[in-house]
């Protein structure tokens, strides 16, 4: 009685310990691999779940499932145009292959490196075929997607699947940044000139036609004015040329001795003889 | 019995001896606690089972999903509320906040408030290698935006990507700088904002939902965009140029109302100059003529008469003027004398007149 407890208990002991030792669980965010005595075991990753193994003899090593992400230094590139960049990139990548993986590059760490390698210099290649102004505009998307299909198929072989390759900034050394900064600066005292220019060129002519339109109402009027006084002058004319013309000898007479009378004034001198009419009773 | 009654008398005869405690006393408090231990084992088992069936339990709260992992394999998810899982270790559960907006921030830091609440025109430090941006025409303009975004799919954030946040954050950087790229300054700097917002959202959108984040952007607001302190100068002065424009048209046009209604004035005071001229001439010849006319008629009633009379009257008034000078001459004295004229005597012009 007392014995089969005592078995009974150490075997479920055992049990217990070989269990524990056996089994193990993969994450979602994992996948894993089971090597045995440094070789491993079966031709594929094991998926997320519970899974056993052999105890002792058999060791489980767990890869990230996850998109990892690989920030790589900003770097300095020639474009083609002879201008340099700072150029920051970031790559997603996968392990898509843990076996492949843990046979040639066996960590994150050394994945990193090949990395590092592999998309730095496609980068440049790339990069030196374009302009400076094709990588900071239009052209972006189509080295981005080159150095993608680049690196993707570079790094197959070591199990990485690489998902995007991105320019995150594209920066300009400091100096030549300050010669950006003299050329906008430039560009912006250009535009205020004409600005300014403009504001006067308008104001000139705003002016100048003023003046004009103002010459041309005072003429306007100036020549309305000769019409209606020739309009008054014609009338009056022949209004006297109606009235005078009844008894042009009388007319004659009478503006005669009207004009004698107010040409006549001051400092006249009169040499009569006793001939003239007005005399004519003295003799 | 006996035995142990006898040892009870034994201790209570003892005590007033203050005799210590021997060996036998704590084996007989052993033996006790043996004997009480033993109905014990019995219960402990169950409640512990009991305990860690009730571990399963957990509560949803309502801005939360539950995603349920069996074995470390992504089973279910499950709503807001009571929910249950089997215990450890078999099932484990996680519970991100799903309908949280979060907020991050690019080229620029908020100082002194938490990063989740809205943006306030408040204390911020500019962060110049995140906001300084190329524009596709070669120029540099600063831009401080912010993104909001929350967890649309549970499953996906989880599980799919190292550090979404990290993602996003870089996802956001590359997407505005590929925008501004492909824009022109002005277009940054004045009408293209709503424009770059939207294409930005849409940008890092398609990048995440390429990466399978299961974050959703809600929305990418631009904060501060001007140009580069080094240029700002040249910059504001762009703008006081627009406004010098503005000015001098104005000036113009001040002057341009002055002037046309003084010359319209002018014009009609000129205008009407020459109207009075015409209507008193008019009058003037009217009456004249009536004068002449009605003379005239008086004159062929008797020519001859009114004739000399208005000859000598006129004469007369000529005459009669003590200025004029008056020289009667013989016929004979006056043709001998030498024809004279004493212009020097005569300041203006003198007319010898002869009367008809």
């Amino acid at each position: 009685m007392k014995k089969t407890t005592i078995i009974f208990a150490v075997a479920i002991i055992l049990g217990a310990f070989v269990l524990t030792s056996a089994a193990f669980t993969v994450d979602q965010t994992q996948q894993a691999i089971v090597i045995q005595l440094g070789r491993p075991v079966g031709d594929k990753a094991l998926d997320p779940g519970l899974h056993f193994k052999m105890p002792l003899i058999q060791t489980v090593v767990f890869f990230d499932a996850r998109i990892l992400d690989f920030d790589a230094k900003p770097e300095e590139i020639t474009t083609t145009d002879k201008k340099y960049m700072n150029v920051d990139s970031y790559t997603k990548w996968k392990i898509i292959d843990p076996l492949t993986f843990y046979t040639k590059v066996r960590t994150i760490q050394g994945a990193r490196a090949r990395l590092d390698d592999i998309v730095r210099s496609q980068l440049r290649v790339a990069l030196g075929r374009y302009t400076l102004i094709e990588v900071v505009s239009h052209k972006r998307q189509e080295i981005m997607d080159m150095v993608t299909a680049r690196s993707k198929e570079l790094l197959m072989p070591y199990g990485i699947e690489v998902l995007d390759v991105r320019i995150k900034r594209t920066d300009l050394p400091a100096e030549n940044a300050r010669s950006i900064f003299g050329r906008m600066k430039a560009e912006r005292e250009r535009q205020a000139k004409q600005y300014r220019s403009e504001g006067q060129e308008a104001s000139a002519k705003i002016k100048a036609n003023a003046d004009k339109e103002r010459a041309i109402i005072l003429a306007d009027a100036g020549k309305q004015a000769e019409i209606i006084r020739g309009e008054g002058d014609a009338q009056a004319t022949k209004i006297y040329a109606d009235a005078l013309g009844q008894s042009p000898d009388f007319y004659e007479f009478t503006r005669s001795l009207e004009a004698y009378r107010n040409g006549f004034g001051k400092n006249t001198r009169f040499i009569l003889t006793p001939k003239s009419p007005f005399l004519k009773h003295l003799q | 019995m006996n035995w142990d009654w006898d040892k009870l008398q034994k201790q209570q005869q003892g005590r007033p001896g203050g005799k210590p405690p021997s060996f036998d006393d704590f084996q007989e408090q052993f033996d006790k606690l043996k004997k009480f231990k033993l109905p014990g084992w019995k219960l402990v088992l169950p409640i512990l089972v009991l305990l860690w069936i009730a571990s399963g339990f957990y509560i949803v709260e309502p801005d939360e999903v539950g995603v349920v992992k069996q074995f470390g394999k992504f089973n279910r998810i499950t709503t807001a509320g009571p929910n249950y899982h089997i215990p450890y270790p078999v099932e484990s559960v996680l519970t991100p906040k799903v309908t949280q907006i979060r907020r991050v921030e690019f080229g620029f830091r908020s100082v002194g408030r938490p990063l989740t609440q809205s943006f306030q025109q408040g204390v911020s430090r500019e962060v110049k290698e995140e906001s300084l941006m190329l524009t596709g025409d070669e120029n540099i303009v600063s831009v401080q935006f912010i993104v909001q975004y929350l967890i649309k799919d549970a499953e996906h954030y989880l599980f799919n990507v190292n550090d979404p946040e990290q993602t996003l954050a870089h996802a956001g950087e590359a997407a505005m700088r590929e925008v501004i790229g492909n824009g022109k300054i002005d277009d940054a700097l004045t009408t293209g904002k709503q424009e770059i917002q939207v294409q930005t959202r849409e940008l890092m959108q398609r990048i995440l939902d390429n990466y399978q984040t299961g974050l959703s952007v809600v929305a990418v607001q631009m904060q501060n965009v001007h140009p580069p302190d080094e240029v700002i100068e040249a910059f504001k002065d762009v703008a006081s140029a627009r406004e010098d424009k503005s000015r001098f048209i104005n000036e113009a046009e001040a002057y341009q109302r002055d002037i046309l209604p003084k010359a319209r004035g002018e014009a009609s005071r000129i205008v009407n100059a020459a109207l009075a001229y015409k209507e008193a001439k008019v009058r003037r010849s009217e009456g004249d003529a009536a004068r002449f006319l009605a003379v005239l008629t008086e004159y062929r009633k008797a020519k001859d008469i009114t004739r000399e009379r208005l000859y000598l009257e006129a004469m007369e008034t000529i005459l009669s003027n003590p200025d004029t000078e008056k020289l009667v001459m013989s016929e004979d004295a006056l043709k001998q004398s030498i024809p004279y004229l004493p212009l020097d005597k005569q300041p203006r012009r003198a007319a010898p007149k002869e009367a008809q």
